[in-house]
């Protein structure tokens, strides 16, 4: 199990308090796991996942992680529609938890309310919220 | 349970430093998983080895001339006619897998009975389950002529499973050929005290130690039982063998799922409080030749009454690694949707997959080539008839519903009872 202090809390993301992360990259909002969430399920062995053109609203439910623990939720931290899904994620669940903001990214979506962008935690909130988990 | 009275084993703190995941386990601070994580603890006990702090279960002596007669009343097994292998009577030096069942046959532990001597026996029991078993066998020892102690705590034990434990442990003993030659499936060598029963059975700086082969993976492997003051110096130095081996330290999520692929029971989740009967593990009572009674009077024999009335108990694989959670009333659905039973267990083998309408194992020898499966959910449901093999049926928690495939047996090619020779020779 990993320190706070052993976390990787990249800066260009934001976060949501059921630690997914957003990225902005063009148009779209990438979305992942964060490395203190995959590091709380263990290792990841299944990740279902919505279609392209589904969409959903900040805050619902648009995915499962399974990992050899349990099975957890993944909740939309803004509101949009998928556009694109990690296909790598069907052979390689692993990859949330080798890299949770890169190669381990879950969906892509295009946001309806890009200002919602601005109500998740930066890094140094994050880290805060961390801390006060712990 | 409050946090002050919370056990620790004697490896705690290594199992701290090698960055362990802990969980309260009956009592016990135990790791989870340790850095690896759990797919790859339980695909290396397949694959090459994996060692188990193993020191939360409790250990019980049974002493004296009534010794045999109180285990063979209190014990599912007829120890006159039980060894693995022949049948025979259970010998100084074998062991045997069994239950202590209440009066009315139901279950409140199983246990590993090792017969030290014509009078003197160890058994194994689960964590927390010590004082409960002490008290019951002394209960039923009425004329007082056996001693029951328990030695929890004052023992440490470590399982070390999979295919290359033969020549890591080989490595770690001083004289490796005498305690491994021909040694058997649910057999034993050695003793925990300093040149008892024999002096030969030692780790190379000289520690005593009891040599079982014996576990709770379904792989071929050992158990070790070391006076809980050398458990440190044990581990080391089973790591200083494993080191070039692939050795990993494994925690209690590989040891459950690994055990299920391997159908055997945790107590208090599969077997427990209902008649202990009509389930994976009937080997374990004393049933004569034609299966229509038993061969000796023993404490919950009225169970052989409800084969007719109990559950049954049957193991099932699920088609990817999708779990129920057992913790949310995880129901069995039968073919048309009625509710037929519960879940017991529900967890994923991660080392088994589905090919050609076949279960296989990445160790079956028939895999195909570059086979890597993604693991599949297993377990045991116990429901209101008995289903055969090849039956689906639906599992059901409030989040998701999974289809299973009720099965005789879960994860192919498994190496528990494999020659020793031959576990010795691989590379």
């Amino acid at each position: 199990m990993k320190e706070i202090d052993e976390l990787i809390i990249p800066d260009d993301v934001r976060y949501a308090p059921d630690h997914e992360w957003a990225r902005l990259e063009g148009h779209t909002v990438r979305i992942g796991i964060s490395d203190y969430a995959q590091d709380q399920l263990g290792d990841i062995t299944f990740v279902e996942m919505p279609n392209p053109g589904d969409s959903f609203d900040k805050g619902a439910q648009f995915g499962t992680l399974e990992s050899t623990k349990a099975a957890a939720e993944l909740y939309m931290p803004i509101s949009g529609e998928v556009v694109a899904v990690n296909t790598e994620l069907a052979e390689s669940p692993g990859l949330i938890n080798e890299d949770p903001y890169f190669r381990g990214w879950i969906i892509d979506v295009l946001p309806t309310r890009p200002a919602e962008m601005d109500e998740l935690m930066d890094r140094a909130a994050y880290l805060e919220f961390l801390q006060g988990l712990a | 349970m409050n946090s002050s009275s919370i056990r620790m084993t004697p490896l705690h703190d290594r199992h701290l430093l090698l960055g362990a995941r802990m969980i309260e386990f009956h009592g016990w601070d135990m790791p989870l998983w340790f850095a690896a994580g759990a797919v790859a603890e339980h695909r290396v006990v397949i694959t090459a080895a994996g060692a188990f702090d193993t020191s939360h279960m409790s250990i019980l002596t049974v002493t004296g001339p009534g010794a045999f007669e109180l285990l063979q009343f209190c014990f599912t097994r007829d120890l006159t006619a039980c060894a693995v292998g022949d049948k025979g009577p259970l010998n100084p030096g074998e062991c045997v897998f069994g239950a202590f069942l209440n009066e009315h046959g139901h279950a409140i532990d199983d246990a590993v009975v090792y017969r030290i001597g014509s009078d003197s026996f160890m058994i194994v029991v689960n964590a927390g389950m010590g004082d409960t078993i002490a008290e019951h066998l002394r209960f039923h020892c009425t004329d007082g002529d056996a001693e029951v102690t328990d030695l929890t705590g004052r023992v440490g034990k470590i399982d070390l499973q999979g295919p290359r434990s033969g020549v890591i442990l080989g490595k770690a003993l001083r004289d490796p050929d005498a305690v491994l030659r021909d040694l058997r499936y649910f057999s034993f060598r050695g003793g925990m005290e300093a040149g008892s029963p024999t002096t030969d059975v030692v780790l190379a700086a000289g520690t005593p130690v009891i040599v079982s082969r014996t576990g709770y993976t379904g792989e071929f492997g050992f158990e070790l039982f070391v006076r809980a003051d050398n458990l440190a110096a044990t581990w080391d130095a089973i790591f200083a063998a494993g080191k070039d081996f692939g050795l990993l330290p494994c925690g209690l999520a590989a040891r459950d799922s690994l055990r299920a692929g391997a159908v055997l029971p945790l107590s208090r989740q599969d077997i427990g409080p209902w008649p202990f009967i009509n389930h994976p593990w009937e080997f374990v009572l004393p049933f004569s030749e034609d299966r229509k009674a038993f061969t000796k009077h023993f404490l919950g024999e009225s169970v052989i009454k409800e084969r007719d009335s109990a559950d049954h108990t049957l193991p099932f694989v699920g088609y990817d690694p999708r779990k129920v959670s057992i913790h949310d009333s995880a129901v069995v659905e039968g073919p048309d949707c009625a509710e037929i039973g519960i879940v017991l267990t529900c967890v994923a083998d991660m080392a088994i997959g589905r090919y050609d309408h076949r279960v296989l194992s990445i160790a079956s020898p028939d895999r195909p080539e570059d086979f890597k499966p993604l693991g599949l959910s297993c377990g045991l449901v116990k429901v209101k008839e008995r289903l055969t093999p090849g039956t689906r049926v639906n599992l059901r928690d409030s989040r998701r519903t999974i289809p299973v495939e009720i099965v005789d047996d879960v994860r192919p090619a498994r190496t528990a009872r494999i020659p020793i020779g031959r576990a010795l020779s691989v590379d």
